[in-house]
């Protein structure tokens, strides 16, 4: 019951303050970007010009698969950048505005606090960036020729789960840290740094969430799910569900050290 | 330019830019009710009306005062 009331009050929050309304927007702007422009890339060179006679300039066919990874290569980069953007004063801002003191004066558990916060959020995330694929789906099938309804659910899923886990991040930078712009900045750092780590150490780091995507391409290219794939996904879930234990945890210690 | 306007899809355009149209309007009826933002009010205008996408993303991220 109080978590029901916690959690309505964050959804009716992202209401007040439009984020229901722009973040799906941006993320259908982010997702079909792409499909279009490259579809018109013959014309808009044409018409810029800059070619000198004779060059022949050979655009490559795109097949669906491609263009889903160019959308998907939005997600990874603004996507998530908007997302931490989002999220980082969740927690942090209402911490350092006292309002986190006023709501937990009340006998709300820190943990139903944090897992409303956290539910709120991906919820929000999730919706965005599913209307963002059907979208670029509903683009890819015009232009460029059929995506399976098999293909987009499996691709809303498992890159579903990348996006939880960023989400998952913030909160458990926003637990630790009371300057949202140092959430932002922790978050950012983290999943970049994770990049490298993933890219150094790939032999022994095949499970890593960062390979996410690029098993999803490799999902896509074969039509059928690789063994890698599940075992990035089942990584990645204990990884979150560890993260926001430790986050409820810590948030605990530091609110009662106040 | 002329050829390029004719070879264009509207039908495929349209729906880009009216997400575009909305994502502004949303941005600038939020602006006009908000009493004060983080910084100049007018500034925020400019930035959500002439910087395409990118200006009301500011503004919804920047822009609003929290308190």
């Amino acid at each position: 019951m109080q978590w029901t009331t916690l959690f309505k009050k964050e959804m009716v929050e992202s209401w007040r303050n439009k984020k229901l309304i722009w973040l799906p927007l941006v993320m259908i702007l982010l997702a079909i970007m792409d499909p279009i422009s490259n579809y018109y890339m013959p014309q808009i060179i044409e018409a810029v010009g800059g070619l000198p006679d004779g060059a022949t300039f050979e655009l490559p066919d795109f097949t669906p698969a491609e263009v889903v990874m160019m959308s998907l290569s939005q997600f990874s980069t603004l996507g998530v950048l908007i997302v931490v953007l989002v999220s980082m004063g969740t927690i942090a801002g209402e911490r350092k505005s006292g309002i986190s003191e006023l709501v937990l004066v009340k006998p709300v558990s820190y943990g139903n606090y944090i897992t409303a916060k956290w539910a709120a959020l991906l919820l929000l995330v999730w919706i965005s960036f599913f209307l963002g694929m059907l979208a670029s789906w509903y683009y890819i099938n015009i232009l460029y020729g059929d995506l399976s309804f098999g293909s987009f659910s499996r691709i809303i899923f498992f890159y579903g789960l990348w996006l939880m886990f960023v989400v998952t991040l913030s909160i458990f930078f926003n637990s630790m840290i009371k300057t949202s712009g140092l959430v932002a900045f922790f978050t950012i750092a983290t999943i970049m740094l994770m990049r490298v780590v993933t890219e150094v150490f790939n032999h022994i780091l095949e499970w890593s969430p960062n390979n996410l995507s690029n098993y999803i391409l490799e999902m896509l290219l074969t039509e059928s799910i690789p063994s890698n794939l599940i075992g990035t996904a089942i990584i990645t879930i204990i990884i979150t569900a560890t993260l926001l234990i430790v986050s409820i945890n810590t948030f605990k210690s530091k609110e009662l050290a106040n | 330019m002329q050829e390029l306007f004719e070879s264009i899809n509207w039908a495929l355009i349209t729906p880009l830019l009216v997400i575009q149209a909305i994502l502004l309007l949303v941005a600038l009826i939020d602006w006009a009710k908000e009493e004060e933002t983080s910084g100049p009010k007018w500034m925020w205008f400019f930035i959500i009306v002439f910087v395409n996408i990118i200006g009301p993303v500011l503004y919804f991220i920047f822009g609003k005062r929290r308190d």
